[in-house]
């Protein structure tokens, strides 16, 4: 499966701590891999198709990235194909504008049904689950947003997220954050959250990485869901994680 | 009665428009007022215990304030006191530390029960009011709730203290509370008002307590809802993220 990565902090910071473990415990994922961060309310991609690892060292891409990208939320995925082809524009993550927002998605899972949802405003015209899974709940959002002014992200969301399992069942993780917030869907397997000590507080590590990315697992917090029915939507901002809800 | 003001933005801000707006709606308010924003993640509040408006002027630091004070969250509080002394230091914002950063707060209501509280932490704020030791009390809940952070979210430990805040020391409790990233807002009497994207003020989302809000615009109405202990809402950037009603609790 593919894994996921974030870092959201109340400031700037680099993941290059992070961001290299994550690399190496998703060695066995070849098919490509992506970051993105945010610049001055504006989004930033690179990616690449390649495999995360070349020989026994983590891609040389990956690494510089890894120390130089600093900004308040971080996104990375590495990728394992099982759907759509071997090539840069299928790596993650995605980005969109819409709700006067850069918008950075990420997503692991498996759905049959989604990969036939056809958006009205397409992000990519190429097959790509992730994407019809973004074109989704983008589209229920904004959908919700109108019919409800003054509706919260949250619930729009959430309601999005619920239309997404009932109209198309299957497993499903994602990532969607602006400038200043990250919001995390999962309804199967976990995610893991991980404030370390030696930044006081400063920032917040999740990943889909199983037993996290040290190596000591017991200071990630699981956040587990078995329930492929339901789903656990959570709001993160800076260093703290500020809502659980369940959908 | 005091009244609340808020600006959010996903980045800095000015007020320049709305706060002198905010300050003449509120003139009723007669004894202080204060402004509160961070810069490079440093509380920083300005306040006195001198009317906002005399004489049909602003007071003019305040209107200075307005025009300077730019930043992605500003907080700002006209005081009518129902507790305390009139002076600079029962004028709000407050400041304190807990759940590991600094939190700025301002409060709205009549919670006379709440004057009682004696906090076992420190530091304790300097003023003699209800809104400080409401403060204080949410700090100390939040100090007891800090082994938590590792796993806990935010809401809930605010969820909790709220319900324990209402049951203990029952009031009229609206605030703003926040870290200079989120802004966290409870009303439990009067209202909110919200404004997101305004094409007379800044275009970013606006909050007060003005009954009749800050421009001919459409504010949304934010009131607690019947049979609830209050409304919690959580604001970044310029969005509205989440609304929850506090239901009462045993």
């Amino acid at each position: 499966m593919c894994e996921l990565f974030a870092m959201s902090a109340g400031q700037h910071y680099t993941a290059q701590e992070y961001l290299p473990l994550f690399a190496d415990k998703s060695r066995d994922n070849y098919s490509g891999w992506g970051i993105g961060f945010f610049r001055n309310g504006q989004v930033f991609i690179e990616k690449s198709c390649e495999g995360i690892y070349a020989g026994d060292m983590v891609h040389d891409s990956f690494q510089r990235l890894a120390r130089v990208i600093d900004s308040r939320v971080i996104l990375s995925h590495i990728r394992c194909t099982k759907s759509g082809h071997r090539k840069e524009s299928h790596a993650q993550p995605l980005a969109d504008k819409f709700l006067e927002h850069q918008w950075l998605f990420c997503f692991a899972g498996e759905s049959k049904g989604c990969a036939a949802y056809a958006s009205p405003r397409p992000i990519i015209e190429e097959d790509l689950l992730a994407a019809r899974v973004f074109e989704f709940i983008r589209d229920g959002l904004l959908g919700q947003m109108a019919d409800w002014p003054g509706l919260s992200l949250y619930q729009g969301l959430a309601v999005a997220c619920k239309q997404l399992i009932t109209q198309y069942p299957g497993e499903y993780i994602f990532l969607l954050a602006n400038e200043t917030v990250l919001f995390t869907f999962l309804n199967h397997s976990q995610v893991f959250l991980y404030r370390p000590p030696e930044a006081l507080g400063e920032f917040l590590v999740l990943t889909t990485v199983a037993g996290g990315l040290t190596r000591a697992p017991d200071h990630w917090r699981a956040h587990a869901h078995t329930d492929p029915s339901r789903g656990q939507l959570l709001i993160v901002s800076g260093a703290d994680l500020l809502h659980v809800g369940h959908v | 009665m005091c009244d609340l003001f808020a600006l959010s933005a996903s980045q800095r801000y000015s007020a320049a428009a709305s706060l002198p707006l905010f300050a003449v709606r509120g003139r009723q308010n007669v004894h202080g007022w204060g402004i509160g924003f961070f810069r490079q993640q440093q509380p920083v509040v300005e306040k006195s215990g001198e009317k906002v408006f005399q004489d049909g002027r602003l007071h003019g630091s305040f209107q200075r304030l307005a025009r300077v004070v730019a930043s992605p969250i500003i907080l700002a509080h006209i005081r009518y006191k129902s507790s305390g002394k009139i002076d600079e230091c029962h004028a709000h914002p407050f400041v304190l530390d807990f759940w590991g950063q600094s939190w700025i707060f301002a409060h709205n209501g009549k919670a006379p029960a709440m004057e009682a509280y004696v906090s076992q932490n420190r530091p304790v704020l300097e003023a003699a009011s209800d809104s400080a030791r409401a403060f204080e009390f949410l700090r100390d809940r939040f100090q007891e709730a800090a082994p938590r952070r590792s796993s806990g979210s935010f809401y809930q430990v605010l969820r909790e203290s709220l319900a324990r805040l209402i049951r203990e020391y029952p009031g009229e409790y609206n605030f703003l509370l926040t870290n200079g990233r989120v802004l966290w807002v409870f009303t439990n009497h009067r209202q909110m008002l919200l404004l997101k994207g305004s094409s007379r003020l800044e275009d970013v989302l606006l909050l007060t307590t003005i009954e009749e809000g800050l421009s001919q615009e459409n504010w949304q109405k934010i009131t607690a809802a019947p049979g609830t202990w209050g409304k919690i809402l959580l604001i970044a950037g310029g969005d509205l993220l989440l609304t929850a009603d506090l239901e009462p609790a045993p």
